[in-house]
């Protein structure tokens, strides 16, 4: 009981977070068809931002929204000044994997000559522990697997149910067609940016209720990031959720079983291999095949 | 529109390896200008990572594989150098030829997971095939020290010269040939047919392949070719620095080599030798400002990838254009990608 409950919490815990970045990262991958490598400090950003905010004074409840709107804005200024002049360009995915880095880069080391080495941490969403199943657990962890469905459900919903959440996806289809239907495509990549800052932002926030927070605390969570979507797939939203917890459940069971050190060899070598067996993704709908 | 071979953008045979030469000379005058150890051991570094980031360039600009796993063949001689002459005790000229052969080798095998695969994904196997390495060399702390690196590694030697205080005068110029080596062999291999067939691939895949290029064959070859030398440079850093640390696998110098691919400009090899020039001059000049080094590289490599996309040798081709009254009828920076 206590090895499959800790695994359980593990990977949903995990999932949780993963499937909080995942998400946007697939967002603006899908909209504008690039990577996005400033994602991970868009994580500690909002992390870093909550901290100040608590530091001044601010009750958890007025500092969660605050960061996340803040992320929000400061993701649509960095797409609009480092992603957005490169639009049209033949060599854009590379390009924008360079500047994105370099912006991350400016970034993390804003963030270190701002508010200096020394590790930080935001009060916890819920305070105090519990035991479920012969494990302890933290009631802030709980919320954060409480919560995080939630979100996710909501983004469903405004991806599928409203005007502007059908216009993003429909830039993701199809750019050309957009643009003669009258999307203002530039304002929807940048909406795109702005959503994924967000949600970066909040799992930054909930990693460091949970962990300290350092200037480089986004640099493995994008890392998984990445390997969540890829495995996933991007043809839907809820491909790289699964994938998310997929993948959580997966790290959990490999600390448990093979250690921690072994875990992200072992993450890759499966990845490597699912994706020689499939190149589309887990849980793509098959695409065109590949020459 | 078809340009006939031997056009605009283009230098013959002859202007090029003119060109080289006299370039290369410059470049091994230098010592005697900066006689200081400092200095030679700046341009040492320059031309370690120019021999990185122009291989890198022939695997990312010219095959348009995005290999993120380059600075894994790097780590892969640096360490290859490291175990061959500390545990096995192999001769350090030996080894430095053998990391370059245990390098490509690797190259083989992570060509062949990303076969069927298309940019972002290539991307991905590729930074895993990375970590991979880099966990194995963690787990077999007994022979690779682990997080502790290897220290003490035997450097090269020349005849009966003393490489340690000459002032690196002798390393200046191993490092240089190497760089001289590489460079020649890129530039060959980028004009020759595979190099053609290669661009081919990258320009127009479906086309290509159905003019009978193997998709395959040329893949397989870009990535085995970009990392002899890569690997070679791994080993030369080794011997060196005398040391090897985990740090070669590490985020922040993969992204350093690749702002010198992307800021000289992709597919011309030399533009990453040139960026390679100016980013650890213009490192090494901002030390004193500490902290902000970082920031202000990082605000100087998006401020050149927005005003100028083919990067630095754009800038350069641009000017050259300009002060030679050679103005082409279409402007550098409108023309596809560049494939002199």
């Amino acid at each position: 009981m206590g090895a499959s409950a800790e695994i359980l919490f593990g990977g949903l815990f995990q999932g949780s977070l993963y499937a909080m970045m995942a998400v946007g990262l697939a967002l603006v991958w899908t909209t504008i068809g690039v990577f996005n490598f400033s994602h991970g400090v868009f994580m500690m950003l909002g992390a870093y931002l909550a901290w100040q905010f608590v530091d001044i004074g601010l009750p958890l409840p007025v500092v969660l929204p605050l960061a996340v709107v803040a992320m929000a804005a400061i993701g649509w200024l960095l797409q609009a000044s480092v992603v957005r002049p490169l639009i049209g360009r033949p060599n854009i995915v590379l390009v924008v994997v360079i500047t994105t880095l370099a912006a991350a880069s400016l970034i993390e080391n804003g963030v270190l000559e701002l508010w200096g080495p020394r590790s930080k941490q935001i009060p916890p969403l819920l305070e105090g522990n519990t035991t479920i199943g012969g494990v302890g657990v933290s009631m802030h962890q709980i919320a954060i697997i409480v919560i995080t469905p939630v979100i996710l459900a909501a983004l469903w919903l405004f991806l599928n149910r409203t005007r502007l959440g059908l216009a993003l996806r429909a830039v993701a289809q199809n750019e050309d067609a957009s643009l003669l239907v009258g999307l203002n495509v530039t304002a929807l990549y940048g909406l795109a940016f702005a959503i994924a800052a967000a949600l970066a932002a909040l799992a930054g926030i909930f990693l460091g209720g949970y962990r300290f927070m350092s200037p480089v605390m986004g640099a493995d969570p994008l890392l998984k990031a990445l390997i969540v979507v890829v495995f996933g797939g991007i043809s839907s939203i809820s491909g790289p959720i699964f994938a998310a917890y997929l993948i959580g459940f997966f790290e959990a069971a490999s600390n448990y079983y093979f250690g921690l050190y072994w875990t992200p060899a072992l993450l890759f070598a499966v990845l490597i291999l699912t994706l020689m067996v499939r190149p589309e993704g887990m849980f793509a709908r098959s695409s065109r095949s590949l020459a | 529109m078809t340009r006939p071979i031997g056009t605009p953008g283009r230098a013959s045979w002859k202007e090029e390896a003119v060109g080289m030469v006299l370039g290369f000379a410059v470049l091994a005058l230098l010592p005697f200008l900066f006689t200081d150890a400092y200095s030679r051991h700046v341009l040492i570094m320059v031309f370690i990572y120019a021999v990185v980031a122009s291989n890198w360039d022939l695997s990312l600009g010219y095959g348009g594989v995005f290999n993120f796993g380059h600075l894994a063949l790097f780590g892969i001689g640096v360490y290859a150098y490291g175990l061959l002459t500390k545990l096995m005790g192999l001769d350090p000229w030996l080894a430095l030829v053998a990391s370059g052969i245990l390098a490509t080798a690797a190259a083989i095998l992570v060509t062949i997971p990303i076969l069927r695969l298309k940019g972002i994904y290539i991307i991905l196997v590729t930074f895993g095939f990375a970590q991979l390495v880099m966990q194995v060399i963690l787990s077999q702390s007994d022979y690779t020290g682990g997080t502790q690196g290897m220290v003490r590694i035997p450097g090269l030697y020349w005849f009966d010269h003393n490489m340690v205080r000459d002032g690196k005068f002798a390393y200046f110029f191993l490092a240089l040939g190497l760089l001289a080596a590489s460079t020649v062999f890129l530039r060959v291999f980028v004009r020759s047919r595979i190099g053609a067939g290669i661009v081919a691939l990258r320009d127009n895949e479906e086309y290509a392949i159905a003019r009978g290029i193997s998709l395959v064959r040329q893949r397989m070859i870009t990535l085995a070719a970009s990392a002899f030398f890569t690997g070679m440079a791994g080993a030369f850093y080794a011997a060196y620095q005398r040391n090897a640390s985990i740090d070669v696998f590490g985020m922040s110098l993969a992204t350093i080599i690749l702002s010198m691919v992307l800021l000289g400009g992709t597919s011309t090899i030399y533009g990453a030798i040139i960026a390679s020039f100016v980013l650890t001059v213009f490192a090494e000049l901002m030390a004193d400002f500490g902290a902000w080094r970082p920031i202000i590289t990082a605000l100087l490599i998006i401020v050149v990838m927005l005003a100028y996309p083919t990067g630095l040798a754009g800038l350069i081709r641009a000017g050259w254009a300009a002060t030679a009254g050679r103005l082409r009828r279409t402007a550098p920076a409108a023309r596809p990608a560049e494939t002199t």
